[in-house]
């Protein structure tokens, strides 16, 4: 399995992840595994995010003031550190959000356009 | 104990979590336990360093790596005590004496007066030309810095850009003080008289009572004062009464008004602040000279605190064009010449909040080369310390290798040796800045000739901590940085071969040039210390033409006393004939003056017969009075015509004595001095005086400048162009001199008894031998030659002791190669010679380094200090001295370790695996 679905998965593209781990806290609290789960099944097990990349990037959030964390037992009965969107974080989502459509939109724009006349 | 235990634990907690639930997932999609948590393992990855990374997210990691560092440094270093000592109290040494050095600067150059806003004072000139100028013919470079009464007043009254513009004495009045009532002994005082608005122009407030007002400036006020604080506490006590009450200024009555705060030191920095603050109204009364009134008489720095907008170089230009206004009255500006001067006369404004800067100006350079010097020290520290390292390192090569093998970056494991470095080097630095609070203290003593009535403290200040601190930092990156790269150079797999024969563990190339550094820096403070020493030498002991022994000055002034003119001759008979009468006194003579005393008399002369001079081409003459046997009492020898003699009294005809360079400066060569006429201070005067003889030239003014031109005229003898009603200060001697027979014990007791028999308000304001008086001019320079002779030679111990070190480290380490030698049948002395050897040719290679840079660095301090003397830029007999040291230092530090390499035992080096 680890075979084949290693080559169905892609990169995530470069400062996406905040986008997606903040959208992912908008439909309700999550821990980190949890987090990491529900990208995975909401991209069909295409996007694999790395636990390397995920936890710095949950702290550096946190940081920023855009999550906020609370320690939770999880649904199996087990203390787990919940994080939750904040007011900030959403407005940083709308943002980041309305920046992804800018570029696919440019990028998409650049790829399919006709060869011109010279 | 980490900063951030709590913090660490629940990422653990975290993360344990994370896998936990991976591995429940997959037990639930039907995995055994062991590959549930294998797998999950497996996809999670690295987990200490997903923990390291997010722990980076914190924002504080550097800080904790950095923690982590320091306290593995603290480690290491407690570990090896004999090391750290060591390197402590060379570090010690090194950054203590910048510290020190820095702390003066900080306090004696840097600092502004302890007033309300300094930087809104200016002051009006750039020089602090004292105390007594000749507006007219004592101008220098045409930039006028020191006023006549007059001028103050026509600038202070014209001049509404400043808020205030206060006058302050450029000099200091010597004055007695005592209080009316309950004051048994009077106070030998220093005062100094300011204008009625000095305290508001500082916006200082009394301590107690009030301060002077411009109403107490005013003529025909009631005579009052300022106490200084320090005065009232040292002479009063602190008595409050003292305030308010009337005390007796040179016997006049003055009432003391207020005192002054504590902090409060006057206008400027100087060992000898004021005890009193008079206002300019008192001075006719009061002062030396009675000047406020000579408007040709400059005798007043001006200060002043300008108001918030304006403009510097128009208020420079309207203060120029007032004083040309001043001036202008001037008879001396009235001629064509004094026109020309007149035109190119101006103020140029300075920054004020410093105050009068004389003592900066003065010590600036002193201050500077020593801070040179201290800085070539630490440097040589560093190189020490740096050798130390660097063998230390290398003992601790295994170490390094292994923290590699398990994964540590060389970054991080340089990193982690210069912050060792640094934290040895900052343990240096607090030693340092306590050694520096007794260095302070030393240096000031040395210094200055007052040094702890210095308005300094030697307790280091936050400049001086954080100086302190960046020096250590410094330091220990300069001494740091070469052993951790060289440190971090290991192949892992190389030392964990562990020991192997090879000739790889001689001394390093680094280590050897770090030895040739030491001793070429030690050769520069050394030639720097002999040179030094060289001309002090020849200053002290130059032909000054006088023989000072035996022979002893006492300061009077008659003045002080009460004396008026009229009264002296009849004092100055009975001075002489009751001091003759004294026990072993060979000669007894009165003067203004004597050589080396720090006074001064200038007047400008004119030769009868010569033409005038061009304008700016007048020759300046020092002048001075003598009684008949002065010049035999002092030693200056005659050597043509004859000196005074009782006959030359107040009215006989005019005489003057002259020296080899007034008649080399005044005369064609062969031609006649004796029966030539001379005048002072105008053409007019050309008449005045006849020379009846010459004496040979002495150093009057300045042990290391040629003797000026000087004229002696008799004790009493008055030019007869002086209006009489102005008082002629020169009349009133100065100093007695007496020459001794032989060494007299008790001599002092008798001066002053003496003294007292010829009149009892007559006092000794001042007892010393000659050859103290000649020295007390050379104490700066002395101190500059003792410590830079002190510093070379703590150079050249670390040098020693880095040769030494260097050396025997690499005795050390060839044990099985000197082994194999002596195997082979090399003999000890052979052993020894190659020790030595090699000892030598670091010290060669740091002299050939070190002469050179020697002569550079002596043509540099030439060019911006007169502190040598007569002496050449490279003096063959100091280099000669130099070298014999630092050779017979290497043998020294070379002898040992060799010595210890021919005790090698071949067997044993052979068999020691």
């Amino acid at each position: 399995m680890a075979k084949s679905g290693y080559q169905n998965r892609i990169e995530l593209v470069q400062g996406t992840l905040d986008m997606l781990v903040l959208k992912t806290l908008q439909w309700g609290d999550q821990h980190g595994y949890g987090i990491s789960q529900a990208i995975r099944a909401s991209s069909n097990e295409v996007l694999q995010v790395e636990t390397g990349s995920l936890y710095p990037a949950l702290h550096r959030l946190e940081r920023a003031g855009w999550v906020s964390a609370e320690w939770k037992k999880s649904d199996a009965n087990q203390r787990a550190k919940f994080y939750r969107i904040t007011a900030l974080g959403k407005k940083q989502l709308a943002n980041d959000y309305e920046r992804w459509g800018k570029m696919v939109a440019t990028i998409e724009a650049i790829m399919s356009a006709k060869e011109r006349a010279l | 104990m980490s900063l951030f235990d709590g913090r660490k634990r629940e990422l653990r907690d975290e993360i344990e979590g994370h896998l936990r639930m991976a591995t429940a997932d997959r037990v639930a999609a039907g995995a055994t336990p062991e590959d549930a948590r294998r797998e999950a393992m497996r996809e999670f990855g690295n987990v200490p360093l997903v923990a390291d990374v997010t722990r980076e997210r914190w924002g504080w990691g550097w800080l904790e790596s950095l923690v982590q560092d320091v306290r593995f440094a603290l480690r290491q270093l407690w570990k090896t005590p004999g090391f750290t000592v060591t390197a402590i109290l060379t570090l010690a040494l090194g950054i203590g004496a910048n510290t020190a050095i820095f702390t003066l600067v900080h306090e004696v150059l840097l600092k502004n007066l302890p007033v309300a806003n300094p930087k809104t004072l200016v002051r009006l000139g750039d020089h602090e030309d004292c105390c007594y100028l000749n507006e007219v013919s004592s101008s220098r470079a045409d930039s006028y810095s020191i006023f006549p009464y007059e001028t103050y007043k026509n600038l202070r009254d014209h001049t509404e850009e400043f808020e205030q513009l206060a006058a302050t004495q450029g000099g200091l009045a010597d004055l007695t003080a005592r209080r009316a009532s309950g004051d048994a002994a009077s106070h030998s005082s220093f005062g100094r008289f300011v204008s009625g608005n000095y305290f508001a122009t500082f916006e200082v407030k009394s301590y107690a009572g009030r301060t002077l007002t411009p109403a107490d400036d005013a003529d025909g006020a009631e005579p009052v004062a300022m106490l200084s604080y320090r005065a009232w506490q040292r002479d009063y006590a602190g008595d409050p009464s003292v305030v308010g009450s009337s005390f007796y200024v040179n016997t006049h009555p003055v009432t003391i008004v207020g005192i002054t705060p504590p902090g409060f030191y006057g206008d400027r920095m100087t060992d000898t602040p004021p005890d009193l603050y008079l206002p300019i109204s008192e001075e006719p009364t009061l002062g030396f000279y009675g000047v406020r009134n000579s408007p040709d008489v400059g005798w007043l720095f001006l200060i002043g605190r300008v108001k918030p907008g304006v403009a510097q170089e128009a208020l420079q230009e309207k203060v120029s064009v007032l004083l040309r206004q001043s001036l202008a009255q001037l008879k001396g500006f009235q001629t064509v010449r004094g026109q020309k001067l007149l035109a190119k006369a101006h103020v140029v404004l300075t920054p004020g909040g410093g105050g009068i800067a004389s003592m900066q100006h003065n010590t600036a350079s002193s201050l500077y080369l020593l801070l040179g010097l201290a800085g070539l020290v630490l440097l040589i520290a560093c190189a020490n310390i740096a050798n130390l390292v660097l063998a230390r390192g290398l003992a601790r090569r295994s170490e390094v290798s292994i923290r590699m093998a398990l994964g540590a970056a060389r970054a991080r494991v340089m990193r982690q040796m210069i912050v060792e470095s640094v934290v040895l080097a900052c343990l240096g630095g607090m030693a340092g800045v306590m050694l520096a609070y007794a260095g302070t203290k030393l240096l000031m003593e040395v210094m200055f000739t007052h040094g702890s009535e210095m308005p300094v403290s030697a307790l280091p200040s936050l400049p001086v901590l954080g100086f302190a601190f960046a020096v250590s930092v410094l330091t220990g990156l300069i001494f740091g940085v070469a052993p951790a790269w060289m440190g971090s150079r290991e192949q892992p797999a190389n030392a964990m071969r562990g020991t192997n024969r090879s000739t790889r563990d001689k001394p390093s190339l680094l280590q050897r040039s770090l030895v040739v550094l030491q001793a070429a820096l030690s050769v520069v403070l050394l030639i720097g210390a002999g040179l030094l020493g060289k001309s002090l030498d020849r200053m002290q002991h130059q032909n000054l033409g006088l023989v000072t022994n035996n022979r002893v000055i006492v300061d009077v002034s008659p003045s002080k006393a009460g004396y008026k003119p009229e009264r002296l001759e009849g004092l100055y008979q009975q001075i002489e004939d009751k001091f003759h009468a004294l026990p072993g006194v060979e000669h007894a003579g009165l003067t203004l003056y004597t050589p080396l005393s720090g006074s001064n008399w200038n007047w400008y002369v004119y030769v009868q017969g010569q033409p005038a001079p061009m304008p700016g081409k007048e020759v300046t003459t020092s002048f001075d009075r003598a009684s008949p046997e002065y010049f035999k009492a002092i030693g200056q020898r005659l050597i043509r015509g004859r000196t005074f003699t009782s006959a030359d009294t107040a009215t006989s005809p005019r005489v003057a004595v002259v020296n080899e360079a007034f008649v080399k400066k005044l005369f064609k060569p062969g031609e006649d001095p004796i029966g030539q006429h001379f005048g002072a201070n105008d053409i007019k005067n050309a008449g005045d005086f006849e020379i009846v003889g010459v004496v040979e030239d002495t150093r009057y003014q300045s042990a290391r400048d040629l003797p000026d031109p000087m004229y002696f005229s008799p004790m009493l003898q008055q030019s007869p162009s002086r209006s009489t009603k102005d008082l002629d200060a020169s009349l009133y001697a100065g100093q007695i001199v007496l020459q001794m027979k032989a060494t007299t014990p008790g001599l002092e007791a008798q001066v002053r008894k003496t003294l007292a028999s010829v009149d009892p308000n007559l006092s000794v304001d001042h007892y010393q031998m000659f050859t103290e008086q000649i020295e007390a001019n050379l104490t700066g320079e002395r101190m500059i030659a003792h410590l830079t002779l002190l510093f070379g030679l703590l150079a050249l111990v670390l040098a020693a002791v880095g040769l030494y070190g260097v050396t025997a480290y690499g005795v050390q380490r060839q044990k099985q190669e000197i082994g194999i030698r002596m195997a082979l049948g090399s003999t000890r002395g052979g052993v020894v010679g190659m020790v030595l050897r090699g000892a030598m040719l670091q010290t060669l290679a740091g002299l050939i380094v070190g002469i050179p840079v020697a002569g550079l660095c002596v043509r540099y301090i030439k060019s911006f200090q007169s502190q040598l003397y007569e002496v050449a830029n490279m003096d063959a007999s100091v280099i000669a001295a130099v070298v014999g040291t630092l050779v017979v230092a290497a043998c020294l530090a070379g002898l040992v370790p060799a010595r210890r390499a021919a005790s090698v035992d071949p067997a044993r080096a052979l068999r020691a695996e």
